[in-house]
């Protein structure tokens, strides 16, 4: 019984439609990858400006009251209205200093991801990469030794881009973490 | 008089928390953007206490501790990371290179003074 096997030019038409199709997806991933840490290093730098500024009109503001509370009589409640304001405000500016923070470990996830992405752009290009001629009389051979080989390469290159890829931010929250002295 | 803190981080964010941080609390901070530049800053002044990353470009966090220790004038100043990586494996790494301690990204301001308070007083 003759052995049915695909159409050579087909197959490769195919295996060179999903690596340019992919590739031009990943460009795409990129992009917007890149797009959101140039929109994420702005508006950090816009929130730490923003709160450098508020945190040093507050102080000035304290600062303020405090002169303006050695200076008059004030009753012990009031006072200890302004101490809870005072206190409340340094808890808040705390948070934030560790919500802030947010940009730092985002930003160490995205250049990861860039780097995956490149990685699959490279991966796919195995899928076009093999153009030598096949041997039509061996045809069914010929095509099995050739996916073969594809799928080596696939596994080579996709193993050295996991081991290039070390997971470095594994925070799931914004919770500050934990601290350990030598 | 105020001691002085190195700072070294490749996230200007980063920085900027962490010298917010400390100056609130009375310390100095010189700030350098990878562990070249705080090798470089080190080498120019001794600070008190160095703080600093892991993951940088041109030299990590683990390279800048092994160098400073391996300069007569570093070999007892208190050496913190300060950086994303949790694992054990990682942290072993930094006590053998030389680091005092290991704090995990994100910090809390009060918990980081602290904890400087404890090593540098």
């Amino acid at each position: 019984m003759e052995s049915r096997t695909l159409p050579v030019s087909e197959l490769r038409l195919l295996l060179t439609g999903v690596s340019e199709h992919g590739a031009q997806h990943l460009i795409e991933v990129e992009a917007d990858l890149m797009q959101t840490t140039f929109l994420l290093s702005e508006a950090i730098e816009k929130l730490g400006a923003s709160f450098m500024a508020i945190h040093e009109a507050v102080t000035n503001q304290q600062q303020e009251l405090e002169v303006f509370m050695a200076r008059n009589e004030w009753s012990k409640e009031d006072v200890k209205k302004l101490d809870g304001f005072k206190q409340k405000i340094g808890e808040e500016v705390n948070a934030a200093v560790t919500g802030l923070q947010f940009q730092d470990l985002t930003s160490q996830l995205i250049a990861r991801t860039i780097r995956r992405v490149n990685g699959l752009k490279e991966l796919l290009s195995v899928l076009a990469s093999h153009g030598q001629e096949i041997d039509a009389e061996h045809e069914h051979k010929e095509i099995a030794k050739l996916l073969e080989e594809m799928n080596h390469s696939l596994s080579t290159r996709s193993n050295a881009l996991e081991g290039g890829l070390r997971r470095a931010v594994n925070q799931q929250d914004m919770g500050s973490g934990e601290i350990e002295l030598f | 008089m105020a001691k002085t803190i190195l700072a070294v981080d490749d996230s200007g964010s980063l920085r900027q928390m962490v010298s917010f941080s400390l100056q609130a609390a009375g310390y100095n901070v010189v700030q350098a953007v990878d562990g070249q530049d705080g090798l470089n800053k080190a080498k120019e002044k001794t600070v008190d206490l160095v703080l600093t990353d892991q993951n940088m470009p041109i030299m990590d966090g683990l390279t800048l501790i092994k160098n400073l220790r391996g300069l007569g004038s570093y070999q007892k100043v208190p050496i913190l990371m300060l950086t994303t990586e949790s694992s054990d494996e990682m942290k072993a790494k930094g006590k053998a290179a030389g680091a005092n301690g290991w704090l995990v990204k994100p910090f809390d301001p009060k918990r980081l003074i602290e904890v400087v308070q404890k090593v540098i007083g």
